[in-house]
């Protein structure tokens, strides 16, 4: 027979084996269709994330120069972005200024004053019952839906355009753009978060390819059987061989197309799901086509190379199997060299994040790649060293020493079922020792001192007035402290100013060292970079202007007499962390100041915790002050971005592949005790306890667990340390988080154990001695 | 008269709606070796299960030493299975990552024995049945009469009152299999062991005191063969 038709008669073995060959075709189709959708999973995540970024882009309205004056496509826009609970809601109110002012992304027109347009998600969360205080919030007619161009950051998001005649040009923060959209240019991101980046994805495929790899031999001993009868009808081995192989593509092959399926379903699946506030829109999540033709390619290459690989010890005689009954000792030398050749590769690139150069990406990946394929290959030879001295003393339970015997025999199985989790765990302990390792790098410390206030306003124009008065009424709110600041310049029109900030002498004190303070008293700051244009503004008899004209912004320049007798007075850093520069004033010394209408009010409000919702009535409080104010909830440390979002990544990964190795060991398990079904039933049938068979089953897999978790964590921590030595960072080990990393793998195992024993308990029944 | 170890009245057992047991009665007295013959499917197997225990039958009664197995709980009657019957089957019996000599061992095991003990206690029986050269091998490296051996001499490990063999030449070629009831027949005789051997084989059930046929799950003595 030539090749073809061998791999053609395993094709048809895979189809039509009977029950038997259906179901050991659809485990690994099943198995191979889990691993290739997260495989085209990973492989749309860029371009998701690309168009993420392109809607966030198109419907901007931050742009480097805004218009000075209105134009037929000019249009005025608030940022009237807010909180509600732990979700962020995009907010914008806009107002069109000409007739041909083009809508922002998402919409056909604008929404009308009093109107406003929300997203299907902000739409569904006002119709909460505990939304009461953002329907306050957002007190705007629902005219419109966003589409989904409009939704940046996915189906899930909150956010709304509000139409407003009240928005004028020139006030704090409103801003005229000419539309919405500009073309931002890409950031790059630094060496140390490309190298995050790239651990992350390796640290996530790598169990995936385990898996793959441990589907394809999904029901290998029946198939062995069945090639057994085959070298009886005179097939030759390497026809055998040659059968197999095209059995096992037959497997990946529908796995292909199951996997396919379960990405489509999976996608649409993904539109109506929020992980840790990230959310997709289905059609984001589009492979690249040349990725997913490679996973097309490998996916059958690898099932046939893995079948051949497996069958190398395995002589396939015309009267049976021969596993070796004997099995050769596994040799450790070359399964050494596999972590060795790892920590090779990387040696060389240890301390470059200290320099700011560019990790190589190809030999990062080479070196983390061979370090945790070095666990699939040493695991293998541990549990067999290991169990080889076990099962020795007299007095070991029978359950012990049927696991230790049958572990003895054959650990290859019970290894390579635990080989995903171990080179999950090793992936997420080098990486938990990383990001501990390079937090604080990208852990600002805010200098926000969160005990003298939790949360900081600010309200500009008419509304400022009645901040304090407003935020007083305020249930949840323990006090607060205003101040009233207005820039403050020597001319009308100027490029240097300084700022007038007006407020009680207990507030003040707030911002500044007063000598001494009574109503009335005027301070200017000292030690500040403006300090010798503030002695001229504080001048004996200066005139200044309140609010003064920029090149860009247009001011109201009202003329103000300086009161004379101003003291000095020295820094002091706001519950903000802001420190004041320029001129302090009492209300009785800035009286025309508070009454000119070009004051914004700042408070700092100290909230009560016995109040949950305390946060949500102050910003509710103050969109009713004015809806364009800035709430602001103090924090003493704050997270880069791009690094939070690398962590969401993960642990929104680390998840999806634990739910899938779980179900690799669940399948690798059933099929192991469906093989021993007669063996299981036989052994009851002359007495043998059921509980002494499960915690047979326990050990059998506790035991390569054991010793799987142990060599992941060694190694895991090993990677850790030289990816932290690569990014300059002094290595330290969080035993309690990693051991946290492998407590998790335990759990995955222990949950698989749980779950296979019905079926276990099922099989040990007497009818698996029935036979017709 | 002697009275019987082991009796069963009127059972009746279905699976999928098929009845397999349908009115079968049974007894055997100690030291009494009982052929069940009867054509594929005719029930034997499942008569064999629910005498010895393993599987309750849906209708009837099933007496051992005038207990009656149902009013037993599930851990009762798997005592009794461990400590008073022993089992030798078709195939698939042996625990295949198991020695021989641990494979024998086994049921001592589970009455509590230390491995040690179990083993040398195990010893005798694989001389006795002529296997004692193999006893460190593991099942996948012995022959099909030597397997089988090794299940009988496990089946007399805790020298049983009644052995139950569901076809144990089944698999075996004559001289292998004459030779395994030889040996099995004359253990059982030594230690007072009733036998109840299922088979389809006159050959085999030539070795019995008396036959008893089941034909369509119903039960019929035949007289002893002269």
């Amino acid at each position: 027979m030539t090749l073809l038709q061998d791999l053609r008669m395993g094709l048809a073995f895979a189809f039509r084996g009977g029950k038997e060959g259906w179901t050991r075709t659809l485990l690994t189709a099943v198995g191979v269709g889990l691993g290739v959708a997260l495989l085209l999973l990973t492989t749309a995540i860029p371009a998701a994330l690309q168009a993420r970024d392109q809607r966030g882009n198109d419907r901007s309205d931050l742009q480097p120069q805004q218009l000075k004056h209105a134009t037929a496509t000019s249009i005025l826009v608030g940022n009237g972005d807010t909180t509600f609970g732990d979700d962020d809601i995009h907010g914008r109110l806009v107002r069109p200024e000409g007739a041909k002012a083009t809508p922002p992304p998402g919409l056909d027109r604008y929404p009308r004053p009093g109107e406003m347009a929300v997203s299907p998600a902000l739409a569904d969360r006002l119709n909460d019952k505990d939304a009461g205080l953002l329907r306050d919030r957002l007190p705007y007619k629902i005219t419109a839906t966003i589409g989904d161009a409009g939704l940046a950051g996915g189906p899930a998001e909150l956010a709304y355009y509000a139409g407003s005649d009240d928005l004028r040009y020139g006030t704090d923060s409103v801003h005229r753009i000419g539309g919405f959209g500009h073309d931002a240019v890409p950031g790059s991101l630094d060496p140390v978060l490309l190298l995050l980046v790239l651990i992350v994805f390796v640290a996530l495929l790598m169990p995936v390819a385990v898996f793959v790899a441990a589907a394809v031999r999904f029901g290998g001993e029946r198939r062995d059987r069945r090639l057994a009868a085959l070298r009886l009808v005179g097939a030759d081995a390497a026809m055998t061989r040659r059968i197999a192989a095209g059995e096992a593509a037959a497997g990946a092959l529908l796995g292909l197309v199951f996997g396919t399926g379960f990405f489509l379903v999976g996608r649409q699946v993904a539109g109506g799901l929020t992980v840790l506030n990230v959310s997709v829109f289905p059609a984001d999540l589009n492979p690249a086509p040349w990725l997913a033709a490679l996973v097309a390619v490998a996916v059958p290459a690898a099932a046939v190379a893995v079948t051949l690989f497996a069958l190398r010890n395995v002589v396939i005689e015309p009267l049976g199997v021969v596993r070796t009954a004997k099995p050769k000792r596994r040799r450790l030398w070359w399964r050494v060299l596999l972590p060795l050749a790892g920590l090779a590769a990387l040696f060389p690139l240890i301390g470059k994040g200290d320099d700011g150069g560019d990790f190589n990406a190809y030999q990062v990946t080479t070196g983390v790649v061979l370090l945790l394929t070095g666990i699939t290959a040493l695991l293998p030879w541990l549990v067999e060293a290991v169990v080889a001295r076990l099962g020795r003393g007299n007095r070991a339970p029978v359950s012990w020493q049927l696991a230790v015997r049958r572990l003895q025999l054959n650990s290859g199985s019970a290894a390579r079922l635990v080989n995903g989790i171990a080179v999950a765990v090793a992936g997420a302990v080098a990486l938990q020792m990383l990001f501990t390792g390079v937090e604080d790098d990208y852990t600002r410390q805010t200098g926000q001192d969160t005990e003298q206030a939790q949360m900081w306003v600010r309200a500009s124009g008419a509304g400022g007035a009645h901040l304090d008065e407003r935020l007083a009424d305020t249930e949840g709110v323990r006090g607060t402290i205003t101040l009233n600041r207005v820039s403050i310049a020597l001319k009308a029109r100027t490029e240097k100013s300084t700022t007038l900030t007006v407020g009680t002498c207990k507030a003040l004190r707030e911002v500044a060292n007063l000598p001494s303070c009574t109503d009335g008293d005027i301070f200017y700051i000292s030690g500040g970079y403006s300090d010798k244009y503030t002695k001229r503004i504080t001048a004996p008899g200066s005139r200044v202007y309140l609010d003064p004209s920029y090149e860009f912004d247009k001011g109201k320049a009202v003329p103000w007499q300086m009161p004379r007798g101003a003291r000095t007075a020295t820094k002091k850093h706001a519950p903000n962390d802001m420190a004041r520069e320029g001129v302090l004033a009492t209300p009785a010394a800035a009286r025309a100041p508070l009454a000119s209408g070009t004051i914004t009010a700042e408070a700092y409000v100290r909230t009560d915790p016995a109040v949950s919702d305390a946060a949500d009535q102050v910003r509710t409080a103050a969109a009713a002050v004015d809806p364009l104010t800035t709430v602001m909830t103090l924090n003493s440390t704050e997270e880069s971005n791009q690094f939070a979002g690398i962590r969401t990544g993960l642990l929104v990964g680390a998840v999806c592949v634990l739910l899938l190795i779980g179900a690799s060991l669940l399948v690798g398990q059933l099929e192991q005790l469906r093989e021993r079904r007669k063996l299981l039933s036989s052994l009851v049938a002359f007495g043998t306890k059921r509980s002494t068979l499960s915690l047979s089953v326990l050990w059998q897999t506790a035991i390569p667990v054991a010793l799987g978790l142990t060599l992941a964590t060694g190694t895991g921590v090993a990677l850790g340390a030289v990816l932290l030595k690569m990014a300059a960072t002094p290595v330290t080990v969080d035993w309690p988080a990693i051991l946290t990393m492998a407590a998790a793998g335990g759990a995955v195992v222990a949950a698989v154990t749980l779950l296979s024993l019905p079926p276990l308990i099922r099989m040990m029944r007497a009818e698996g001695l029935r036979t017709e | 008269m002697t009275t019987s170890l082991l009796t069963a009245t009127g059972l009746r057992k279905i699976y999928s709606g098929t009845p397999a047991l349908d009115g079968a009665d049974f007894a055997i007295r100690a030291g009494e070796t009982v052929a069940v013959m009867g054509p594929s499917g005719s029930g034997k197997s499942t008569l064999l299960h629910c005498l010895a225990g393993i599987v309750p039958p849906d209708e009837g009664t099933i007496t051992y030493e005038g207990r009656e197995l149902s009013a037993m709980s599930d851990g009762e009657r798997s005592a009794l299975r461990r400590s008073r019957f022993g089992f030798v089957f078709q195939f698939g019996q042996l625990v295949p990552e198991l020695t021989c000599v641990e494979n024998v061992a086994l049921p001592l095991r589970l009455t509590g024995l230390g491995r040690r003990e179990a083993e040398r206690a195990a010893r005798p029986w694989l001389e006795r049945l002529e296997v004692d050269d193999v006893a460190h091998h593991r099942p996948g490296e012995i022959s099909g009469g030597q397997g089988q051996r090794v299940a009988v001499a496990r089946a007399l490990a805790t020298t049983p009152r009644v052995i139950f063999a569901d076809e144990p030449t089944g698999a075996l070629d004559s001289l292998n299999g004459e030779r395994v009831m030889e040996l099995l027949t004359a253990a059982a005789r030594e230690t007072s062991a009733a036998v109840v051997l299922v088979t389809h084989e006159a050959r085999v059930a030539a070795y019995a005191d008396r036959e008893i046929v089941v034909r369509d799950g119903r039960t019929r003595s035949l007289e002893p063969a002269s």
